[in-house]
């Protein structure tokens, strides 16, 4: 699927503030993106996607590490026209009408599309003379996505860009991506729903704390992220050979042990379910998703070559990546 | 310029037309209550009279409010994320800024216009090149309240900053010596004040640059340099600091 570089970032960082009070939101990331690839930017809140997405759009400038956008700096693929957002929220004159929103970031373009093109793309035709106040979030989030539609980006960059809508407004601004995915552009969006990366994505790219967990191709990340989660309790006797037949399959990518519980995560539950309540003669099985967030720490914790982590602590380490 | 920004800029502030009135028909019933009224209204004032005199003041109220309302307006939309949407554009900040201030002027032409119309018709009086050299002076001297209206939005970073600086107009509209004529202490102060600078600058072709005494009602010589030092400090200081507030807040919001 690689072939142009369509961006490139090298020992990227971005910390906030400075001395005691400095804040890292991102920390030493290397990512390579090709033209053409649909890639989605996967993490929990705080995982310094926007920050990523806002340095490669050019909004702030990394704090050292490279970035280059078709061979170029951010700034000035932006204003080539090769690169356009959907931004999360704001960015919108409520006073204006939709049409005429269109119609004024138009005029700024050096190349744009026709207004009208844009208009029937977005799926605005039916409110293209509403004011943009009156809008509903989707609405709004369509308007957003026409104006990034004008400059016919090569690139198309979108930040969370459902956060907000219902069911169905979700639904259509996916088959509206889609529709452009299918013209050949080059398509990274920011989520925290696995679901998204899952339905739209070819890639994706796990970060969490501002670092590279996971990359490739979406199917076998979410395998690695989409676990359950199975705990179920022993008696004095069963626990010892049933602890050490868990914490040896291949299949589980977590194990710990809690008193007289046990528990496993893995992404193939049914058969550790089987397994536990059979021939280990387990009991009180439960089995819920195990979160996102929990998938991520996992995951940063395997990254790092730290296996002794016990839950307890992943989930009280903020920094997330021991060392 | 891009035209096509401008005219919708324009058709925005149609759309808000309680501020309109209230930017054009305040001045307008000031200077009636204080300009024409009075006895002394048709006192002569070198060429002209005292109703030009209050008339210019007033007019320059009027663009001084249209002004400071279209620089906070404009901090508050790039707060909102307007800023971002732009980022994405080749628009650059200094043509962002020249559509604003061309904006800026336009309505600042509204109430001078009004007020001078108004003016014209209840008794100011006046050479010709007074009329002109003071509505031009007070056109392109509005750039000052635009700066100062988008410094105070972006540098509180709230709707209510902007009303604070909407409402800060009327202090510096006494210290402008428009509403009560200054003196001793209070009119030295004045003069390092915007409003003051902007005023004296427009109304210098009508009093060849004297202030009036409200006491004796004689004219007393004001240098041409401290109203010029003052106009161009205000109009620097405010454009720098405009400048650095916008960047500032060009990262993340």
């Amino acid at each position: 699927m690689t072939q142009e570089p369509c961006i490139r970032l090298r020992g990227v960082t971005k910390t906030f503030g400075s001395g005691a009070e400095a804040k890292q939101a991102v920390g030493g990331l290397d990512l390579d993106i090709g033209t053409g690839e649909i890639v989605a930017l996967l993490g929990p809140n705080g995982a310094g996607k926007t920050t990523t997405l806002d340095m490669v759009l050019g909004f702030t400038e990394p704090t050292s590490g490279t970035i280059e956008v078709f061979g170029q700096s951010p700034i000035g693929a932006v204003r080539a026209g090769r690169v356009s957002a959907v931004l999360q929220t704001g960015g919108l004159l409520r006073d204006l009408k939709v049409a005429e929103t269109i119609e004024l970031v138009a005029s700024i373009h050096d190349a744009p599309l026709r207004t009208a093109e844009v208009i029937e793309r977005a799926g605005l035709e039916a409110i293209a003379n509403n004011k943009v106040q009156t809008c509903s979030g989707g609405e709004q989030q369509r308007l957003r996505f026409a104006l990034a539609l004008l400059a016919d980006p090569d690139l198309l960059i979108l930040d969370e860009p459902t956060a907000g809508m219902d069911v169905q407004a979700r639904h259509d601004f996916w088959t509206a991506m889609r529709a452009e995915a299918d013209r050949g552009r080059t398509i990274v969006f920011a989520t925290h729903y696995l679901q998204e990366a899952e339905d739209f994505a070819e890639r994706t790219v796990l970060v969490a704390n501002g670092r590279l967990v996971a990359d490739g191709p979406t199917e076998q990340v979410r395998r690695r992220a989409a676990g359950r989660r199975l705990a179920a309790r022993f008696g004095a006797d069963a626990i010892e050979s049933a602890a050490s037949t868990l914490q040896a399959l291949p299949q589980a990518f977590h194990f710990e042990r809690q008193g007289d519980r046990l528990i496993v995560e893995s992404a193939d539950s049914d058969d550790i379910a089987r397994l536990v309540l059979g021939d280990l003669g387990g009991f009180d099985l439960e089995i819920e998703p195990a979160s996102l967030e929990r998938a991520f720490i996992q995951l940063t914790a395997d990254s790092d070559i730290d296996h002794d982590l016990t839950e307890h602590d992943a989930t009280n380490q903020t920094a997330g990546s021991p060392s | 310029m891009n035209t096509t920004y401008y005219r919708l800029e324009l058709r925005r502030l149609r759309r808000d037309p309680v501020t309109l009135f209230f930017t054009v028909g305040l001045p307008a019933f000031f200077y009636l209550i204080f300009g024409a009224q009075p006895e002394y209204a048709d006192d002569a004032v070198r060429d002209g009279n005292v109703a030009m005199w209050i008339m210019i003041a007033m007019a320059g109220y009027g663009a001084m409010t249209a002004t400071t309302g279209i620089g906070g307006a404009a901090a508050l939309e790039r707060m909102q994320g307007w800023s971002r949407q732009l980022g994405l554009t080749p628009l650059r900040d200094h043509e962002y800024v020249g559509i604003k201030a061309a904006t800026a002027v336009t309505v600042a032409a509204i109430p001078i216009a009004f007020v001078f119309a108004i003016g014209a018709v209840t008794g100011a009086r006046a050479p010709l090149h007074v009329w002109a050299f003071s509505a031009l002076a007070l056109i392109l001297g509005a750039t000052i309240f635009a700066l100062y209206g988008l410094s105070f939005g972006l540098a509180f970073r709230s709707e209510a900053a902007v009303s604070a600086a909407g409402g800060s107009l009327v202090v510096l509209s006494f210290l402008g010596n428009i509403f009560i004529p200054l003196t001793g202490w209070q009119l030295t102060l004045a003069k390092f004040t915007p409003l003051y600078g902007y005023i004296s600058l427009a109304r210098r072709a009508l009093t060849g640059g004297a202030t009036l005494d409200p006491n004796t009602g004689d004219l007393i010589d004001e240098p041409l340099w401290q109203v010029l030092a003052n106009v161009s400090f205000w109009t620097i200081f405010l454009g720098v600091l405009a400048t650095w507030l916008v960047r500032r807040g060009r990262g993340r919001q």
